[in-house]
């Protein structure tokens, strides 16, 4: 075996802390360290998605008390989870929220998920890094923002998540090109099409970058190509923190508290500094005292808890002394096409994941447009494909004809990078939840260049397909992913964390998830908050 | 839902052209995991109760659920009953606009729109018109250039019904034997993922005549 299995088992462990057949050993759970209320522990983390799961686990790894609190459940993959699509609904944040601007944006299934492992449940496992001009793309383009950190600061943590993931693809050419710890996976015919087409219309294409392990990695089993990576994997195979970083922060004493909902953040007005936060478990209103709270509730909810979290010393919610709270929270642009063939395709069998190509993502000097957008394979199950059906206006019979022909479509998605705008954002709506409290209110609109790169993007894969020989294309428009909200900056007056992912004005609150990304690229966020919380923990435990 | 079963069933013809014959999705579910079985099978058993939707909102929910699905005779899928379930467990997706209400007043508001628009031209309620006038109502919402039907937008309106219609239909066995699609597919997996490659387990399509994008081809090249 490679090399990398031994380092990345030397910093976590969580792979081999499965049972045997690859499960979650429940062992684990019931022995799990727990702590009192009472009890200041040494920090508080809010959500146990991405963001929250690893940088709890590498705390504790460093013998730090932490406690993390999550919305949703505790899954068993083996019990909780199945291997249909309406059947998964539990997977989702289906608390209300409310959606408006000129192109609002659904959230739940598409976005949002609820349960220790967050949205990483029903990912598709795409892992890419963001490329090196992501990070200053104000200063090269006059668009979008620069981060206060560059590709550089993030590179070792990329190198060691993408080995504890573990990610399988061929070597990457594009960004920052690199290797991946895991081979590619064997790609089946929804990712040959795309080859196929790919190559008649000179369009480079890569097999991954995937987080599903291709060969045993600790207890983790291989994929079996099941394609319901959208609806939790319940093989084990795709990386999802539940497995990745779980098990490995509760063998070293991280308290996993879920069914907990977080209400506020609390702040003695007197010094300035959060104490704890409030949540709700089993109905019963409780207060977890801590002398670090990170929030790691993404881009809806963390903005949502900063502002309902106002005090009389920040009366317009924390970090938000310059109105920057739920700001610039973005979308990519994510239209999808199918292309009908003779063939049959079956696009469902295999996971959604499994070709790239990132040789648009960059900005072309000779289009109108800045930035760019990158191409990768999904695979529709029947109620999603229905959607594609039926946007296309189609109901009745003639749904039902459409349906008929479901083994004979492949398809392709694209990923837009749509620019940071000030007033696509996060406030409070009138609306409350069951504990009395503000749901959040997303407004969305998509801006002149936004429009441009999913035209652009919508021509490419249409192309792409009739390349490869399909008798039809036909599109869908959506939006996929969320960053930004609570974004990282230089200085208050444009964001809502430094550097080091700490709150402008309440100096032990931090934020650890994807809502500090000022730009998105037209990569999937999952590794990049993964590697931004891993760096963040590195900064806490220096201090 | 009432529907002695000899042999494999099929929603009846037309509509999805029975291209898969022999295909038989329960028959498979020997090979799948408890919990799956357990979320599978549930829908193919006696439907809920309807605890959301008053008796004439069931009616107008059927008559529009009918026509959205071409479910034009018995055996059919329960797509109302499975709506109202999910409607009296506000089981949501997680959103709704801002210029709706939430998603179970959304579909109230919407059933007694339609049925005051049959009574305003017909003088009868909506589930009382032929399915073909019932259809042109359905068509006038679906491709509405107003900016409000009844209060609401109807493009919105129009992705309530066909998201709910859908999502029903589209969960149930019989119509995944319609599209060819097997089901769940855990612990098994799939072996033979290539193009035009099949497992021992899947139908060939039977009728590739009936290729949907044929038509649209022809009136292209005309």
């Amino acid at each position: 075996m490679k090399g990398f299995h031994g380092q990345a088992r030397g910093r976590n462990e969580s792979a081999w802390l499965l049972t045997a057949s690859g499960g979650l050993d429940h062992r684990l759970r019931e022995g799990m360290r727990r702590f009192d209320d009472e009890e200041e522990v040494d920090v508080v983390v809010v959500g146990c998605g991405a963001g929250g799961s690893v940088l709890t686990q590498r705390l504790a790894r460093r013998g730090w008390r932490v406690v993390v609190l999550d919305a949703g459940p505790f899954w068993d993959p083996d019990t909780d989870w199945v291997s249909d699509e309406a059947g998964s609904h539990d997977l989702y944040w289906t608390e209300p929220r409310v959606i408006g601007g000129k192109n609002p944006v659904p959230l739940g299934s598409n976005n949002s998920g609820r349960g220790v492992g967050g949205s990483m449940i029903h990912f598709a496992g795409y892992t890419p890094r963001f490329h090196p001009s992501d990070f200053s793309t104000w200063s090269n383009d006059g668009v979008g923002a620069d981060w206060p950190i560059s590709y550089e600061d993030l590179r070792p943590y990329y190198e060691h998540i993408e080995a504890e993931l573990p990610v399988a693809g061929e070597d990457w050419p594009w960004g920052d090109p690199h290797t991946y710890p895991q081979s590619p996976h064997e790609v089946s015919a929804n990712g040959q099409v795309f080859q196929l087409g790919a190559a008649a219309c000179g369009i480079q294409t890569r097999v991954g970058p995937v987080a599903i392990s291709n060969g045993r990695f600790g207890h983790r089993p291989h994929c079996i190509y099941r394609g319901f990576c959208l609806q939790g994997c319940k093989v084990n195979a795709k990386a999802s923190p539940l497995v990745t970083h779980v098990p490995d922060a509760l063998a070293h004493g991280a308290e996993i508290r879920a069914d907990s909902m977080v209400t506020r953040v609390e702040v003695d007005d007197r010094t300035g500094e959060a104490t704890g936060v409030h949540y709700v478990r089993r109905g019963v209103a409780r207060f977890q005292r801590a002398r670090i709270v990170a929030v790691a509730g993404y881009s809806i909810e963390t903005p949502r808890l900063l502002l309902n979290s106002a005090t009389a010393r920040f009366p317009n919610g924390l970090g938000n002394d310059h109105d920057q709270v739920g700001r610039y929270v973005m979308v990519q642009g994510a239209p999808q096409t199918a292309g009908r063939f003779e063939t049959e395709i079956r696009m469902w069998k295999g996971p959604p994941p499994e070709v790239s190509s990132e040789q648009s993502y960059e900005t072309d000097p000779s289009a109108a447009y800045k930035r760019g957008f990158s191409i990768q394979n999904v695979a529709p199950q029947p109620i999603t494909w229905a959607e594609h059906i039926s946007a296309q206006g189609y109901f009745g019979a003639d749904l039902r004809r459409y349906m008929s022909d479901y083994p004979h479509w492949a398809c392709l998605g694209a990923l837009c990078e749509f620019l940071p705008l000030p007033d696509n954002r996060v406030t409070l709506a009138d609306e409350k939840d069951r504990n009395g409290l503000p749901v959040a209110h997303f407004t969305y609109s998509m801006g002149e260049n936004d429009k441009q790169l999913m035209k652009a993007a919508r021509a490419t894969m249409e192309h792409i397909l009739q390349a490869a020989g399909a008798q039809e294309v036909i599109t869908i428009e959506r939006y996929a992913h969320l960053v930004g909200g609570a974004r990282m900056a230089a200085d208050a007056e444009h964001g809502v964390v430094d550097r080091t992912c700490r709150t402008f004005g309440v100096p032990n609150l931090y934020v650890t998830d994807g809502s500090i990304l000022p730009t998105q690229g037209s990569a999937n966020p999952a590794l990049t908050i993964m590697s931004l919380a891993a760096r963040a923990a590195d900064l806490l435990a220096g201090h | 839902m009432t529907r002695a079963a000899p042999e494999p069933l099929h929603l009846p013809e037309p509509d999805g052209g029975r291209r898969y014959p022999g295909l038989d999705v329960m028959a498979l579910s020997r090979h799948w995991d408890d919990a799956t079985i357990a979320a599978v099978a549930g829908r193919m058993g006696m439907p809920p109760d309807i605890r959301f939707f008053t008796a004439g909102e069931v009616a107008t929910a059927s008559a529009l659920c009918d026509r959205l699905l071409a479910q034009d005779e018995d055996p059919r899928v329960p797509v109302v009953a499975f709506i109202d379930q999910r409607l009296t467990e506000k089981e949501t997706d997680g959103w709704h606009y801002d210029d709706m209400p939430p998603d179970d007043q959304a579909w109230r508001d919407s059933l007694a729109a339609l049925d005051e628009d049959a009574r305003r031209d017909h003088g009868v309620r909506f589930d009382e018109l032929a399915p073909s006038a019932q259809v042109e109502y359905l068509q006038a919402v679906q491709g509405s250039s107003e900016d409000a039907w009844h209060g609401m937008p109807p493009g919105r309106v129009w992705g309530l019904w066909t998201r709910y219609a859908c999502t029903a239909f589209y969960s149930h066995p019989w119509a995944w034997e319609e599209i060819g699609f097997t089901g769940p597919a855990y612990p098994r997996g799939y072996k033979n993922r290539g193009i035009d490659a099949r497992e021992p387990f899947e139908v060939r399509d039977d009728r590739p005549d009936l290729d949907p994008t044929k038509a649209s081809r022809a009136r292209g090249a005309r």
